[in-house]
């Protein structure tokens, strides 16, 4: 098993939410819980690469969806890993519906403080998965 | 022919998240989504191909895409092709730095300022590209240009975005196999709006009840192997009379 809880944002392109997740996948993998996270890229296991697939399959992963069609999510399921928790920017701007993003290219700071506060919750369950980790051993 | 959506060029970027190439592709393809050409072009999501994204897939399967790729793996590219159909063409980020002598970009979450010139050196290649696409002529049954020369200019509609309003797939039951059928809905809803009807019950094997207009509009937009005419006749006679039920209990309703 991976000493490092995997990242898998949803990569979308065409929508605020997508920038979201790449924003607080950066936040917690560069910033957050820089010694226990690390991000794999989605087009890599879209593509099949064998180092992404094998990462996925051999780590605890916290995806992170843009929009209902959960494509990080279907992607690491399809590509023979475990989604130990999955995260959708719709979950997470409900509970905070003050922060509402705007942009694609640029977060507006709406977007960035809702990428924020996904940050937080996913290095929670980082936190929280490490610790079951340990435990486990 | 049925009322397809207007002809553009699909963008399919890699988007990677841990190169400072990925980043440069993902703003490169935003600037000519929003600021270069927007009236020509649409991202296609690539992991929508693997996630089940059928209009994604279909509007790759008719229209011409540029992958756009920042590393030699080429995840865009080979994963349209794999899904889809061959990328009208494939641009690298390295192959960009090299034609403009340019040094490699910086930086992940945020470029370096020094990297915003491959954002834009990017940019240029693609709406290029994009302006080369659109003048020659394609064909939408072989996913290929035909040749070079001006692009007919008749027959178009609007479509916003290939994710989920793009060329329609339904899928039917050909010999027992689940088959996706590009634009059949519209094809069926020019035949009816044409006048035609369906009459009596669903042909069994000779499709002697389907009008022959459909099975040849069909094959158009859809390969149909030497042998299996018939079976895919039955298979369009029978969603023909489903969406002449619907339509008139519609009216009747």
């Amino acid at each position: 098993m991976s000493e490092r809880v995997i990242i898998v944002p949803c990569s979308g392109i065409g929508k605020t939410y997508g920038t979201v997740t790449r924003e607080a996948a950066y936040l917690v993998t560069e910033d957050l819980r820089t010694e226990t996270t690390t991000i794999v890229p989605l087009s890599l296991l879209v593509l099949g690469d064998e180092e992404a697939r094998a990462a996925v399959q051999d780590a605890r992963v916290i995806s992170m969806d843009g929009c209902k069609l959960a494509c990080a999510t279907l992607n690491v399921r399809q590509a023979g890993g475990t989604v130990a928790k999955d995260f959708t920017v719709l979950d997470v701007f409900r509970r905070n519906k003050a922060l509402k993003p705007q942009g694609i290219s640029e977060l507006n700071d709406g977007g960035l403080a809702l990428a924020r506060a996904l940050a937080d919750e996913v290095a929670q369950t980082t936190d929280e998965l490490m610790a079951e980790g340990v435990d486990h051993a | 022919m049925p009322n397809l959506p207007k002809r553009k060029v699909g963008i399919v970027a890699c988007s990677g998240e841990e190169l400072p190439a990925g980043t440069v592709t993902r703003l490169a393809a935003l600037k000519v989504l929003e600021e270069l050409r927007p009236s020509e072009t649409v991202t296609i999501c690539l992991p929508l191909f693997l996630a089940g994204g059928e209009g994604d897939r279909a509007f790759a399967k008719f229209y011409p895409t540029i992958a756009v790729d920042g590393c030699e793996k080429r995840c865009a590219a080979r994963a349209t092709e794999l899904y889809s159909n061959k990328p009208a063409a494939s641009i690298v980020v390295d192959d960009i730095l090299a034609q403009s002598n340019l040094p490699g970009p910086q930086g992940l979450r945020r470029l370096s300022p020094e990297s915003r010139p491959v954002v834009e050196a990017l940019a240029d290649a693609i709406a290029a590209e994009v302006d080369h696409l659109m003048a020659v002529r394609w064909s939408r049954t072989e996913g290929a240009i035909l040749e070079t020369g001006p692009a007919p200019t008749a027959g178009v509609s609007t479509s916003a975005c290939a994710c989920g309003s793009g060329i329609p797939v339904t899928t039917v039951q050909v010999g027992g196999r689940a088959v996706q059928i590009m634009a059949l809905e519209p094809i069926l809803e020019l035949a009816y709006n044409q006048g035609l009807r369906a009459n009596g019950a669903p042909s069994t094997g000779s499709g002697q009840v389907l009008p022959g207009e459909i099975l040849q509009t069909v094959q158009v937009y859809n390969p149909v192997p030497a042998g299996e005419e018939d079976l895919y006749a039955e298979a369009l006679s029978r969603a023909w009379h489903a969406y002449c039920e619907q339509r008139e209990g519609q009216t009747h309703g």
